[in-house]
């Protein structure tokens, strides 16, 4: 199958896309009130102390002027200085990438790990102990808030056992990698239980299927039937499930980072907005915007890859 | 006129003698050794800055230890003594201030440090536009007589000079930037510090290491510091535990006792900072002296202290801390009376009740602690308070906008002498902020903060900020909390620090074993 026309046309639905998110976000961050230079003036700020703050910043312009401003220095592939900072934002973004990215992967990689096993065991015998032991694990999973997963891992894992740091991203990578970990399983013992319901209900609804009966007819082992023919097609389903929880985790993930106090996209968001740094909020939101519609259009692809039937249009 | 021209006289060579003797220095301390350790402290605010005319909280603590000023505020946070500077002395004029140089300070690029660049700072701390420069507002001309001499003229007499001069704001950096732009300057700072940048990860942390020319002998002790942004108090706790942090700063008082039962040192400093509930005298029933009484009768501290501070603050009765130059401790401020208070509702034209509300930041366990414990004692009274919570931010904007009738505010002290808080909460045209956004308005206080500005003999000082302590308390002009210690929490192996009153703590004593 030839994806590139297809990746073509989803890329260009992105322009429209981010032009729009960018209106949008620059006239609410607009609209709330609290202005930067009372961030950065503090308690001492008087009126003309704050009008100097605005001139310097370029917030004493009209509205439209500083929006398309924004969008002139963009489009040349500069998101602006922040104003807290007083760095270039995409060097904040890009300072942010590598923890924001290994924190997905290792969570995804994580829920992987713990939601295709458990499925299959529950999948394996309905109704059975331990199907009904598998389904209450989602149960107990959504149950518990990431910050008390998060610290109750710390607590064992950081503080008892010592096998990972308490916090913080490390200087190697090596040191990344072990830091990554508790933050990467806090994450996926949230995104656990509803990949394990979509996996499970999938594969016994694919159990029923006739072709599987013609299987175990000919006499191909349970194993060769579970992965293949079954878990296979019913993973198709939960592709989908897991594109839209990446796309929800991108934005969402400033409490695992804040908890185990590693500096990601998330938190530079949250900060950002708190500090009324109105270029990084507004950078910051196309970054999440572009990773949102690559995610979306990678789930498609590979929706596409594992069901031929499913047509790129 | 001649006896008290003599008397003038002496008590100004008593002054340059008193602030010429109090020194620091260690220049009989042992030669330099080879600094060792690296300190980790973790903290709940991310650094911003090097530019000493812009910081706040977040960036004054760690820019204190790569820039010093002239003159350093003492442990006790009530004066200051020279710490770049030799010694001070004030003319008879009352407005020529001399000020000589120490001769063995270099920046952390082997430059000597000479009076072109002190006069270069102030320049520049004066004309800046960064919030702090009404401190140097009476500053007049900075001369430069001789490379270790400084000549100060003020616009007018001006007793709160060598404190203003001993304020993070007014730091020493070298003259012109040593050639570089400020941008340029302010990523790769020098200054005469005990540390100096290594590397700045905003968001993530700071780290300075020793500066091999700092002019204190065998100081400073640690080879580095880094400061580290953890957001989170329990995670900040976990790594002080856990061996991945050293200090952390400000732990929520909550967390004292258990933080001493698991072996940490717990520091409680005293501190020049109160915790106060903002009135807007604007509204009409709190324009009313009555009713702002009322209410501050029917504050009840003690309740306030126990379930926001643990129990480790105390009750204020004063506009200014107790850590403070002049503090008066005789001020009896309004304490919790709930029969004075009804007392004094029944004289407001309020006597039936009335309704106010209460701005809150959303999120804030201080803020819900404080709302709910005022809004149980004057349901007592008839009042009725109703809580509206909002973002930090949008508090902070409404309370400018002087749009808000009640809110919780705060003051921490910068400098050791009382005219930084008084000109800000009490001089709506010095000041700029409506006093301290409340638009209390007196005549009579206002007076006496100007005589406490222009005269250098303490006991006309201190009578004139009893005068004010006494009077802003009488009239309920805002409603004084409690006034909490800074806390900090340390492993055992670090000895050595000291936060003082005025929040700042000096690196360069610390030590890691």
């Amino acid at each position: 199958m030839n994806f590139l026309p297809y990746i073509g046309k989803r890329l260009l639905q992105l322009l429209p896309v981010l032009f729009g998110i960018s209106l949008v976000v620059f006239v609410l961050v607009h609209l709330i009130p609290g202005e930067p230079a009372d961030v950065l003036l503090g308690q001492h700020a008087t009126p003309a102390m704050v009008k100097v703050v605005n001139h310097r910043l370029g917030l004493d312009r009209p509205l439209w002027v500083q929006y398309f401003s924004f969008l002139s220095r963009t489009l040349h592939g500069s998101l602006g200085i922040s104003f807290y900072n007083k760095v270039p934002v995409t060097s904040l973004i890009n300072g942010r990438l590598l923890v924001t990215v290994m924190l997905l992967t290792g969570g995804i990689l994580f829920s992987l790990m713990i939601s295709v096993p458990l499925a299959v065991l529950a999948a394996s015998k309905r109704g059975g102990a331990r199907d009904q032991f598998v389904r209450g694990v989602p149960v107990v999973g959504l149950g518990m808030p990431q910050v008390w997963t998060g610290i109750m891992l710390i607590l064992l894992f950081g503080l008892h056992f010592r096998f990972f740091p308490v916090g913080g991203f490390g200087d190697t990578f090596p040191a990344h990698v072990k830091s990554i970990i508790l933050p990467a399983l806090t994450i996926a013992i949230g995104l656990s239980p509803i990949l394990i319901r979509s996996l499970r209900a999938s594969m016994l609804e694919i159990l029923d299927a006739d072709y599987i009966l013609t299987a175990r007819v000919k006499g191909i082992s349970q194993t060769r039937i579970t992965v293949v023919h079954v878990l296979r097609n019913a993973v198709i389903a939960s592709v989908t499930v897991l594109g839209l929880n990446i796309a929800y985790l991108v934005g969402s993930t400033v409490i695992i980072e804040r908890v185990f106090a590693i500096a990601g996209t998330g938190s530079l968001m949250i900060d950002a907005i708190s500090q009324r740094d109105y270029p990084v909020v507004q950078g910051v939101t196309l970054f999440f915007a572009i990773i949102v519609v690559v995610v979306n259009l990678l789930t498609d692809i590979t929706h596409a890859a594992l069901d031929p039937r499913v047509a790129l249009k | 006129m001649q006896a008290r021209k003599k008397s003038i006289a002496g008590l100004i060579a008593a002054f340059a003698v008193v602030v010429s003797t109090v020194a620091p220095l260690a220049s009989a301390q042992a030669a330099n050794s080879a600094p060792k350790g690296d300190l980790i402290l973790v903290r709940n605010q991310d650094f911003a800055t090097f530019d000493p005319s812009f910081p706040q909280n977040d960036s004054i603590f760690i820019q204190q230890q790569v820039y010093e000023p002239l003159f350093m505020i003492n442990q006790d946070g009530r004066n200051v003594g020279p710490w770049l500077a030799k010694s001070a002395a004030v003319a008879t004029d009352k407005v020529t201030w001399t000020i000589k140089l120490r001769t063995d300070i270099k920046f952390s690029n082997g430059q000597t440090m000479n009076s072109a660049d002190v006069k270069f700072s102030l320049d520049k701390a004066t004309n800046a536009k960064g919030g702090w420069e009404f401190l140097n507002t009476a500053i007049d001309s900075v001369t430069t007589p001789a490379d270790d001499t400084v000549v100060i003229k003020t616009k007018f007499p001006w007793a709160p000079l060598l404190s203003d001069l001993a304020c993070f704001s007014n730091a020493i950096v070298p003259n012109n930037y040593a050639g570089k732009t400020a941008d340029a300057f302010f990523k790769n700072p020098i200054g005469t510090g005990p540390f100096m940048l290594d590397h700045w990860t905003p968001g993530t942390e700071v780290k300075l290491v020793a500066n091999k020319t700092y002019w204190q002998p065998g100081k400073p002790y640690l080879n580095s510091v880094t400061w580290k942004y953890v957001a989170d108090d329990n995670t900040r706790e976990l790594m002080l535990k856990g061996g991945q942090a050293d200090i952390n700063e400000a732990p929520p008082a909550t967390a004292v006792a258990e933080m001493k039962a698991s072996g940490l040192k717990v520091g409680l400093f005293p501190a020049a900072q109160s915790a106060y509930l903002g009135i807007n005298h604007k509204v009409p029933a709190l324009s009313d002296v009555h009713v702002r009484r009322a209410i501050s009768y029917a504050i009840d501290r003690k309740a306030i202290i126990k379930v926001v501070l643990a129990g480790v603050g105390f009750a204020s009765n004063s506009i200014m801390a107790p850590n403070v130059g002049f503090y008066d401790p005789k001020t009896p401020g309004l304490q919790y009376n709930m029969k004075a208070a009804a007392a004094e509702l029944a004289k407001s034209k309020y006597k039936k009740g009335l309704k106010l509300e209460y701005l809150a930041t959303g999120g804030s366990a201080q803020d819900n602690a404080i709302s709910s414990i005022l809004q149980a004692s004057l349901k007592k009274l008839g009042v009725k308070l109703v809580i509206k919570s909002v973002e930090p931010k949008v508090k902070r904007s409404m309370q400018k906008a002087m749009t808000y009738q009640l809110t919780s505010t705060a003051w921490t002290m910068d400098i050791s002498d009382p005219d930084e808080l008084l000109t800000f909460a009490l001089n709506a045209k010095e000041g700029g902020a409506f006093d301290f956004y409340t638009n209390y308005d007196n005549p009579a206080v206002k007076a006496a903060v100007k005589k406490g500005q222009i005269n250098v003999d303490p006991k006309i000082r201190q009578a004139a900020y009893s005068f004010v302590q006494k009077k802003t308390a009488d009239d309920a002009m805002m409603g004084y909390l409690f006034n909490a210690p800074y806390i900090y929490a340390w492993r055992t192996n670090i000895t050595g620090f000291q936060v003082t009153p005025t929040y700042s703590y000096h690196m360069e004593d610390v030590k890691k074993s």
